[in-house]
Order: C-alpha cells, then sequence, then structure tokens
C-alpha cells in the first residue's frame, strides 16, 4: 500500500501551463510577493524571467536567493507568504508560485545548471550541529563565502526533517537528495551518524560553531506519558519515511492535533491504507492552523477532522474529549493514537538551556543559534533558510569577514 | 550565474550591449533615458528631433491595441510624431546624458523638412556630443508630407537628404526604413550612396487597428475620426525579420539597427541571426516597462554560452544563407506527424483543424477519443502540431515522394 504514499501528490508545469500561470501574473511595481519572502527567493524577478522566457536567468534567481529553491517550492505554505499579498487576488485567485518556482527548478535540475559559486577559501573552519534545513542553509552559505565547513548529523542520513519528517508524496527524497548534493558540491562536508556531545570539544577545533539541531522531538501530553499504543507525530513520520511507507498500521487512527505535521500525519495514514482516520483538534475551524492547501488535502483523502475538542481523560484506549466552547463530550477509542501537539528540542543534550541557546553568540562567542532554535522566526523551511543566511553573515562578522 | 560580454561594434561606435531604445516616447527626455541607462539599456535613440519650425500638436487620445484570446497587446497602434521638447531642451538633454554615461552610446533621431533643416540638425546633434545619427525617413504619421514615411518611399529625396546629413556631421548614421513599401533595398541602396553608413528597420506600419462598432469609427476616436498610423509590437516582428533578411541579401555586408516587436531575448536573437547588431525596442517597454532588458541580457549571455561564443558578432547573420527563395526549396519528401498517446488529452483539435483546415488525414476514435493519422491522405503540412494545445504531436516519419530525384537518403534529410 505504499505506491500512493511514494507518488509526488502533486504534477509539475508543462512549458505551455506555467507561461499560461506566468501570464496570469500582473508584474506588479513592488511587487507584494517578493516582500512577503522571508528568505528573500524575489518570486517578482522570476516570474518575470519565465514570462520573457528566460528560464534560466529565473533559476539564477530562485537559487541564488534561496539555497533550498527546489524544496521550498514543495513544502513552503504559500498562502501565508508570498501569496498572501499577490494582487491577482484582486480579480480572481493569487498566483500559483510555488508550483512555478517548482517549474524553475526542475529546469534547472534538468539543464544541469550549477549556479552557485564559491570565493576562495579563507583559511576559517566553522562546524555546524544538524543538517536540517537551517543547518544546509548556514553550511551552504558559509562556504560560498569561503569558509570550510563539516556538518554534523545524527542520524544515518542527512536532511534532518526534510529528509526524516516531511512525507515522501510531498517532498520526494531524490529532490532533498539533490538540494544535498548541491551544498556539498560546494564543498560543505557531513558528517553522519556523528551527534554532537561536546561544544566546548568542537570549539577548539573550530573557529565557530552552529547550532542547528532543530526542533526534532514530538510532545506528549501527561496523561499519554508511556502508553504502547501511543506514538509521537514525528517518530510516526520518520518510520514512514525512512521505511518507506512499509510499516504496519492499524484499521482505525486517533490523532490529535491541527497544524501542518497534523495534516502530514493523517493524510499520510490515508495514503498508507488506513480505513478510519479522525483527526481532533484543538483549535475551530476558524482559527485553523495548518495552510488550506494540506487541510484540503487531508479532507480529500477522507480524514474525519473535529474541531474545538480538547483531550481531558484516557481510559483505556479511548479518549475523553470536551469542547472549548460548547456542553459537549466525544469519546473516541481507537487501535493507534498520534499526537500532533507540539515539538521541542533536544538541545539539553548539549548541555543548554532552551532559553539561553536562543542568543547563545551574546553568552558565548563563537556559538551561533540557527533555524528553529534560534529567537524568533516561524518554524517553516522557509525560515530555516533565512536564519541560515542571517547566521552565516553573523558568523563571517564574527571571524572579521568582509 | 551567467556572465558573457555582449557588447558589440557598430558602424565603428561599441555599444555594451545590443538593446536600444528606439526613438519613440520611451526616450522623451533627460529623466526617461537616465532610467533606462541605469536599468541597463546599452543605447539610447533619442526621441526625433525635427526642425525648430515644425510645431508638435499631437491628439488625445492617441494609442489603441489588438488583442487575441488572452493576450491584451498583440500589436499596437500610435499616433504620435516626433520629440515635443523645443530644440534647446532637446538638444540640452543630450548633452547631459552624454557626459554622465559616457560609456553608454547615445543616438540622436533626427527629422528635417528640406535639405537645409537636415545638415542643420545634424550639426547641431553633433555639437551636443551625440555618438551616432539616425535619420528619421519614416514616421507614418506625420502631419507634413515634406516629412516621415512620404519620403522614406522616394529613394531620391532620401539619397539627397543623407547627403545633406553628412554635410552637416561626420558621425555614423543609418537611415531608419518605412515598411510601407515594396522594395526596401532599393531606398536603402539610394541612402547608402548619398552617405549613410548603415540602416535601421523597421518604423512602423501604417494600419487601423480596429473599428468601434456602435460608433463606426476606427481607434483611437478622436473627436469622432480617427487617421490610419503606425502599427508595432510582437505582431510586425515577421515583417522586421523579412525586410532585414532582404536587405542583407540585397545589400552584402549591410549594417543593420533592427526594430519591431522585440520583447524578449529570443527575439532578439532571432534580430541579430537576420543580421541586425543592435536592436531597439519601444512596445514592449511601453507595456512592460524598462525593466525588460534585464531578462533580454540575461537571457541572451545564456543563448551565447550554449552556442559557446563568446563574442555577439559570431552570431550576427548566420540565418542569412538558410532562408532561401521558395523554388530552391527540397520539395522531395513528406514528413508525417507522429502522435504521442500519453500527452494526448482527447480534444480532438487537431480533428477538427486537420478536415476543415487540411486534407482530412487525421482520423477520430469517438469511444478512445484518440486521433490517428491515415498517411494515405497527409500531405505533412503538420497543422495538426501547430493547434495541438499539449504539444502531442511532432514530426515523424520521413518519407520521399514519388517524384522524388532517385537515389535520396533519409539520412540526408536535416528537420
Amino acid at each position: 500500500m505504499s505506491e500512493k504514499y511514494l507518488k509526488e501528490y502533486e504534477v509539475g508545469y508543462t512549458p505551455r501551463l506555467v507561461m499560461e500561470e506566468a501570464s496570469r501574473c500582473l508584474l506588479c511595481h513592488d511587487a507584494p510577493c517578493s516582500k512577503a519572502c522571508p528568505a528573500g527567493t524575489d518570486p517578482a524577478k522570476f516570474i518575470r524571467s519565465v514570462r520573457f522566457k528566460n528560464v534560466k536567468g529565473a533559476a539564477e534567481t530562485v537559487r541564488i536567493n534561496n539555497i533550498l529553491g527546489a524544496i521550498c517550492a514543495r513544502v513552503c505554505p504559500t498562502e501565508r507568504y508570498c501569496q498572501q499579498g499577490c494582487s491577482r487576488s484582486g480579480i480572481d485567485k493569487p498566483i500559483d508560485i510555488g508550483r512555478i518556482q517548482r517549474y524553475v527548478t526542475d529546469s534547472e535540475d534538468a539543464l544541469k545548471m550549477n549556479i552557485l559559486e564559491v570565493k576562495p577559501r579563507n583559511g576559517k573552519k566553522v562546524a555546524v550541529i544538524g543538517s536540517g534545513p537551517a543547518g544546509l542553509s548556514v553550511a551552504g552559505y558559509l562556504a560560498m563565502e569561503g569558509y570550510e565547513v563539516k556538518v554534523f548529523e545524527k542520524e544515518a542520513k542527512a536532511g534532518g526533517y526534510l529528509r526524516y519528517g516531511i512525507p515522501e508524496y510531498r517532498l520526494p527524497s531524490s529532490v532533498v537528495d539533490k538540494e544535498i548534493k548541491r551544498i556539498e558540491k560546494l564543498g560543505v562536508v557531513i558528517e553522519c551518524n556523528h551527534p554532537v556531545e561536546d561544544v566546548k570539544a568542537l570549539k577548539k577545533e573550530f573557529d565557530a560553531v552552529v547550532v542547528a539541531v532543530g526542533h526534532s522531538k514530538g510532545k506528549v501530553l501527561p496523561m499519554f506519558a508511556g502508553k504502547r499504543f501511543v506514538k509521537t507525530a514525528v517518530d510516526f513520520l520518520h518510520e514512514a519515511k525512512r521505511r518507506k511507507g512499509n510499516i504496519k498500521v492499524p484499521e482505525h487512527v486517533l490523532v490529535i492535533g491541527g497544524g501542518d505535521v497534523a495534516m502530514d500525519t493523517v493524510t499520510t495514514l490515508k495514503l498508507l491504507g488506513v480505513k478510519q482516520v479522525t483527526d481532533v483538534v484543538y483549535e475551530t475551524f476558524s482559527e485553523f492552523k495548518a495552510s488550506k492547501k494540506e487541510l484540503e488535502g487531508a479532507q480529500k483523502e477522507g480524514v474525519s477532522i473535529i474541531d474545538g475538542y480538547v483531550p481531558v481523560a484516557l481510559k483505556g484506549k479511548k479518549v475523553v474529549f470536551t469542547h472549548r466552547f460548547v456542553p459537549a463530550k466525544l469519546e473516541v477509542k481507537a487501535d493507534l493514537i498520534i499526537l500532533a501537539v507540539g515539538q521541542y528540542t533536544e538541545a539539553g543534550l548539549l548541555g543548554y538551556e532552551v532559553n539561553k541557546l536562543q542568543e547563545v553568540e551574546k553568552t558565548e562567542p563563537g556559538v551561533f543559534a540557527c533555524g528553529d532554535v534560534s529567537k524568533g522566526g516561524e518554524k517553516t523551511v522557509v525560515y530555516a533558510v533565512r536564519s541560515g543566511k542571517e547566521v552565516a553573515y553573523a558568523v563571517k562578522k564574527y571571524l572579521g569577514g568582509k | 550565474m551567467v556572465k558573457k560580454d555582449l557588447s558589440i561594434t557598430f558602424l565603428g561606435v561599441k555599444f555594451p550591449n545590443p538593446f536600444c531604445l528606439s526613438s519613440s516616447p520611451v526616450g522623451n527626455d533627460y529623466d526617461m533615458c537616465k532610467k533606462a541607462y541605469d536599468v541597463g539599456w546599452g543605447g539610447i535613440v533619442f526621441k526625433t528631433i525635427g526642425p525648430k519650425s515644425y510645431v508638435i500638436n499631437e491628439v488625445s487620445p492617441r494609442f489603441d491595441t489588438l488583442s487575441k484570446e488572452g493576450e491584451p497587446f498583440v500589436g499596437f497602434k500610435n499616433m504620435e510624431q516626433i520629440a515635443e521638447h523645443s530644440l534647446e531642451e532637446n538638444l540640452a538633454d543630450l548633452k547631459r546624458l552624454k557626459k554622465e554615461y559616457p560609456d553608454k552610446v547615445l543616438i540622436a533621431s533626427i527629422m528635417g523638412n528640406d535639405e537645409e533643416t537636415w545638415e542643420d540638425l545634424a550639426r547641431k546633434v553633433t555639437e551636443a556630443g551625440a555618438d551616432m545619427i539616425e535619420m528619421n525617413l519614416s514616421c507614418p504619421q506625420m502631419t507634413s508630407h515634406a516629412m516621415g514615411s512620404d519620403v522614406g518611399s522616394n529613394p531620391e529625396l532620401c539619397k539627397k537628404y543623407c547627403q545633406a546629413v553628412k554635410r552637416g556631421s561626420k558621425l555614423p548614421m543609418m537611415a531608419k526604413m518605412t515598411p510601407n513599401i515594396t522594395d526596401m533595398v532599393e531606398v536603402a541602396k539610394a541612402c547608402l550612396e548619398g552617405g549613410a553608413d548603415g540602416i535601421a528597420a523597421i518604423n512602423t506600419i501604417k494600419s487601423i487597428c480596429n473599428i468601434d462598432l456602435q460608433k463606426k469609427i476606427g481607434m483611437p476616436i478622436v473627436n469622432g475620426k480617427s487617421a490610419i498610423s503606425g502599427y508595432s509590437g510582437k505582431a510586425v516582428k515577421p515583417v522586421a525579420l523579412r525586410f532585414i533578411q532582404q536587405l542583407r541579401v540585397g545589400i552584402p555586408g549591410v549594417e543593420i539597427s533592427g526594430i519591431g516587436g522585440c520583447e524578449t531575448w529570443e527575439d532578439a536573437a532571432e534580430f541579430i541571426l537576420v543580421g541586425a547588431k543592435t536592436i531597439q525596442v519601444t512596445t514592449g517597454i511601453m507595456q512592460y516597462g524598462y525593466r525588460i532588458v534585464e531578462d533580454m541580457c540575461n537571457g541572451l549571455m545564456h543563448y551565447m554560452e550554449e552556442q559557446r561564443v563568446d563574442s555577439l558578432e559570431e552570431l550576427v547573420g548566420k540565418a542569412n544563407k538558410n532562408i532561401i527563395p521558395a523554388e530552391e526549396l527540397d520539395r522531395d519528401y513528406i514528413v508525417y506527424p507522429q502522435i504521442d498517446e500519453d500527452k494526448c488529452v482527447g480534444c480532438g483539435r487537431c480533428y477538427i483543424s486537420c478536415y476543415d483546415g487540411a486534407h482530412q488525414a487525421m482520423e477520430w476514435d469517438e469511444d478512445k477519443r484518440r486521433p490517428h493519422c491515415n498517411h494515405d491522405k497527409c500531405v505533412g503540412c503538420l497543422l495538426c502540431g501547430h493547434v495541438c494545445p499539449v504539444g502531442a504531436i511532432s514530426q515523424g516519419e520521413i518519407v520521399f515522394k514519388k517524384t522524388a530525384k532517385p537515389g535520396r537518403k533519409i539520412k540526408d534529410i536535416r528537420l
């Protein structure tokens, strides 16, 4: 039952269709889409290049501004960023920017373009802990600036949440492989199966250390702690991806949570052939956290989504929920319960308090926090790319680069 | 990131890239030209400067567009004449632009109404610091018959005025041709005999874009009336390329600045391949702004890289020898369409067009909703491929006709 899970859900544009979509673009002055991209991918410019038959130029714009351009094209919640301000919405619906970006990066790949350039080595060494989107981004940008960069990854393969979190149907592993290869080509060395426990030891060997370990652990609500039939969404998605969808799942699964991770979980379950997937969500639909696209995808697959309920008790395998606003009670019994109620960082293993880690560069010169573990920003890939750029700049400044 | 040298030498003047504003509303004053240079245009043909005695008085409104399906701007009609500012203002702008942008190319477009004014304008723009002169012999909407395309279709008058300009200035000079003529070569030759160093082609085509069906007046309507005037934009590109090809064949080695519907780097590359060394643009800028030069430059660099050339000169006129008289084409074979069943979406457009517009060779399977080509009827016109919306029809099997010369081999055919 894994074929549906393994096949990329959305089909790419043909040359003719991308031109149709690019022609819908109003080619705005001071374009709102470009202002809204956290990573500065500049969609207005690359869409204009597509419109004027310059796909190679479009690829240069995407890649130079966004080192994970092909991944963002697929997973970015564009409705919250670039597409939110799209002027075309005043006529009908926003331009499908993600899909145009995918066409552009697919073309970049098909044309075997080599866009990113590396400055000569400057003799300085930087260690990056974690090879998720933030780690890859900061490593890539530093390598381009001439630093010798080594990335330490605890898992068997690089990519972090890109590799082991976002499901295959939304982000094929082949795309992650290519993006990582692109970064390795810049001279970045990634050491897998290499967990780091001692930052101080690394500091002796490297001129700077970037901590980009992410929020890789799923939270467990106290009432579910230690139960055999309860998993976190992070663990479930990790297993599904690692085993290419070849996992055993029962006939009825209850999922608790309503963010993008929850939507990935419920849709994965359906694509793996689970008959009844029930998702109970704390938020009501009017305050829903997941992107509309992912919510619609889940609904299309036939997931039962019940909004506005809080879990209050566990009786055997039965969860009791009450509604947040109306006097209502809900009881759901399931063979497997998956919790998608948030994530946290394991940075504690590195000997840091989470709050201190956020701005570690202030207390421990030469150590920098990047991505989810840094201060501010949303927990999305596009913010990780942005954080990677910012931290690369900060490291360069710290090491006296111009 | 691609980086190629786009510079090219045209009439002895080095352009940083081949892209220029054509003499028109887009290069009307100092501020506009400054912005265009800053965005990346290599040269500017400043809006045509006329004699002091000629007073410009424009109509309102003055534009119209031809649209087709989703495209609002296939062709563009305009009624503007030449520069509206005073001669002194224009000369001051030229002087300031040249001073501030010494590495960019500044071309003065001029239009006199007799030998004396042509000579005088040539002298004045030379003193103002222009790098080159373009003679506007071709504006189709002048309010004087002693100016514009009425002059440009008269070879003797053209030659006389070219001589006058050469008396007034030693600068390199190109004569801008009207396409409202049967044989451009004759006029171009007369201009070169008169001293022109090169040719600019084409100016706009005399046109009526649309008629208002209720009011029964051509567009745009000026107090209940309209007039024939110049047509430009993407729709005129084929006409421009044809004239440039004919000039290159009729006058071997002639240096040309190409004009007419250039919007993308692909259009520009086509102009270069038929023999243009620089390309002038107006309509694309009026619709999209100066910024279109960014993708023209970048796209052209990528094309140079693909073609493995380091200089644009290597591409100039490369298509000329491959465009030959119709009677010399190989008429010995047929190429049958090849249908990709996986790409086909079953719309039946190929079937309709083949039946109604060609030779009823495309057959239609009603149950499967798929076309099939009957080779007994197919003449290989490939109309089907042009109408297919998903690109499912390509050139397939090649077959020699019964009338073909004996001993011909399919491997020798270049599609």
